[in-house]
């Protein structure tokens, strides 16, 4: 192998590169709160005593999981508007398609979740006079939540690397930014080397912050 | 509790209930007094548990009428058919009887003194300094002031138990509802919880408890029920329950749940405790 390497291409480019991962950590960051929303009300949907509303979570959280996420991308920018007439440029589009694929997830995580707290929890609850709300605020999800965390930071971690797909609607995420670079500085291996190592850096952290904070609560057990 | 004789605390009206085809409570009327110490006895599923839960709706009943307080529990139709309340009149109603499980089911990630303040908190909007306060009298009545700050992992059955006690009297409820408080315990642990609910018997509070324990039948109650079947086969003073059962099945029934005559004791209960187990 006699590939010289040139690193000063990176430098050079340091801003450009810099505004790709600014943009790739908004959008992630955008979707994963969406999703979260989205996704509690369709995992409290999928636990609802209403069968249809069961149903209805139940066919969202299928159709987003056996569909390719580029696909589902796809179809939000360029079949949206013309079903439905609703035009969204580029970057919203992107947020819409993750958002509602990541909720799918986040979901399914909600309700194994809720579903993992002892009955007795919401009966004790009620019991005493509490709402389904107040029951589902107070006890039951500060109790789902620990048990969330790292499939919920799993999550996030795929939500983060799903969003490089949003370079092909030529959004000017990380990805897209190294396509344009490679092409203009013929220096692809020394850029994409440069941007997995950044991805890697990201989610790693991500998954060191969770498993701090999950050590933290279950302190707070004992 | 001179005045109290006019109005009952609870009025059960033909209750009915069923899961599926099955029939677990075949119309049962039952008035409890206010002051009074109902003890309910029975074959394990005979519908005592769904009985209780009926009166505080945690199931809902098919037909029937159920009075607490004089005040109705559902939307009792003409026909005999029952609707529940919407869900904000209903956890007022809730938040006035008190209910204590076999499970304690103390809240997991809830210290005990936030254990009992959460509900006076959210559901009846106590500040929390005063909620504490009150939280902190309740847990000295108990014999668990020490325990304030303790998550319930930390604590032993007994004592969980009587926590939750305190979360349910922190609501200062008409009525408690106790369905077999001491079955998930050791019998060790059994003495310490009974001595506090005989405490609140006591002080006037209106009970209706399931439970196995003879002994503490005998002693606190004021009337007992033997439940068969999903209706009440038999009721009367514990002595005459005990002593002169009048029904074959009661009687055998009590034969198998009562140490035969001459039979050896269960250990001596623990010290700070209750006296009057078994039918010893
Ligand atoms: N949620 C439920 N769904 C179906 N059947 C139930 C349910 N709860 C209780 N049952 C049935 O009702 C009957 C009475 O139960 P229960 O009231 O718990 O009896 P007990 O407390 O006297 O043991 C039992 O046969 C039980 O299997
Ligand atoms: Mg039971």
């Amino acid at each position: 192998m006699d590939y010289a390497f040139n690193w000063r291409v990176v430098w050079q480019n340091w801003d450009f590169l810099i505004s790709g991962i600014t943009l790739t950590l908004g959008v992630t960051a955008a979707s994963l709160s969406c999703a979260i929303v989205i996704g509690l009300a369709v995992g409290l949907m999928r636990l609802s005593k209403k069968g249809l509303l069961r149903r209805l979570a139940m066919a969202y959280v299928e159709i987003f999981r056996n569909t390719p996420a580029l696909v589902q991308l796809i179809w939000v920018y360029y079949c949206l508007p013309v079903l439905v007439g609703i035009n969204l440029d580029a970057t919203s589009a992107c947020i819409v398609a993750l958002s509602t694929n990541g909720a799918a997830y986040v979901a399914e995580i909600f309700r194994a979740g809720i579903q993992g707290v002892p009955p007795g929890q919401v009966e004790a609850a009620r019991s005493i006079g509490m709402s389904y709300g107040e029951t589902m605020r107070k006890i039951i999800l500060p109790q789902a939540t620990r048990k969330m965390i790292p499939p919920f930071v799993n999550e996030a971690v795929s939500l983060l690397k799903y969003s490089s797909l949003v370079s092909v609607l030529g959004v000017s995420d990380l990805t897209y930014q190294a396509q344009v670079l490679s092409t203009t500085t013929f220096r692809p291996i020394e850029i994409f080397t440069f941007i997995g190592v950044v991805y890697f850096l990201v989610c790693w952290m991500m998954s060191s912050a969770a498993q701090v904070l999950e050590r933290r609560l279950a302190v707070s057990d004992r | 509790m001179s005045n109290k004789e006019s109005l009952p605390m609870v009025r059960i009206e033909k209750l009915r209930k069923s899961f599926g085809s099955h029939v677990v409570l075949r119309d049962v009327s039952l008035d409890v007094r206010a002051g009074e110490v109902l003890v309910i006895i029975g074959a394990s599923g005979s519908g005592k548990s769904t009985l209780l839960r009926c009166i505080n709706m945690m199931e809902v009943p098919e037909r029937g009428r159920i009075f607490v307080d004089g005040q109705p529990m559902g939307q009792h139709k003409d026909d005999g058919s029952f609707t529940v309340f919407p869900d904000r009149v209903l956890n007022e109603k809730r938040a006035q009887i008190g209910m204590v499980f076999q499970s304690f089911n103390l809240f997991a990630h809830l210290t005990v003194l936030d254990n009992i303040t959460i509900g006076p908190v959210t559901v009846k909007k106590t500040p929390p300094a005063e909620a504490r306060e009150l939280a902190m009298a309740l847990l000295e009545k108990v014999g668990l002031a020490e325990k304030a700050d303790s998550y319930p992992s930390r604590l032993s059955g007994g004592q969980q138990q009587r926590v939750a006690i305190a979360r349910a009297l922190a609501m200062k409820p008409k009525l408690m509802l106790f369905d077999e408080p001491t079955s998930a315990l050791d019998p060790e642990l059994v003495g310490d919880v009974l001595a506090t609910m005989k405490q609140l018997a006591e002080e006037g509070m209106t009970m209706i408890v399931v439970t196995h324990e003879m002994g503490f039948a005998r002693e606190v109650a004021d009337r007992v029920l033997f439940f068969h079947q999903g209706d009440m086969l038999e009721e009367g003073t514990p002595e005459a329950i005990f002593s002169n059962p009048r029904h074959q099945r009661t009687q055998d029934f009590l034969r198998r749940v009562l140490p035969a005559p001459g039979a050896p004791c269960r250990p001596a209960p623990a010290p700070t405790a209750y006296i009057g187990k078994a039918a010893c």
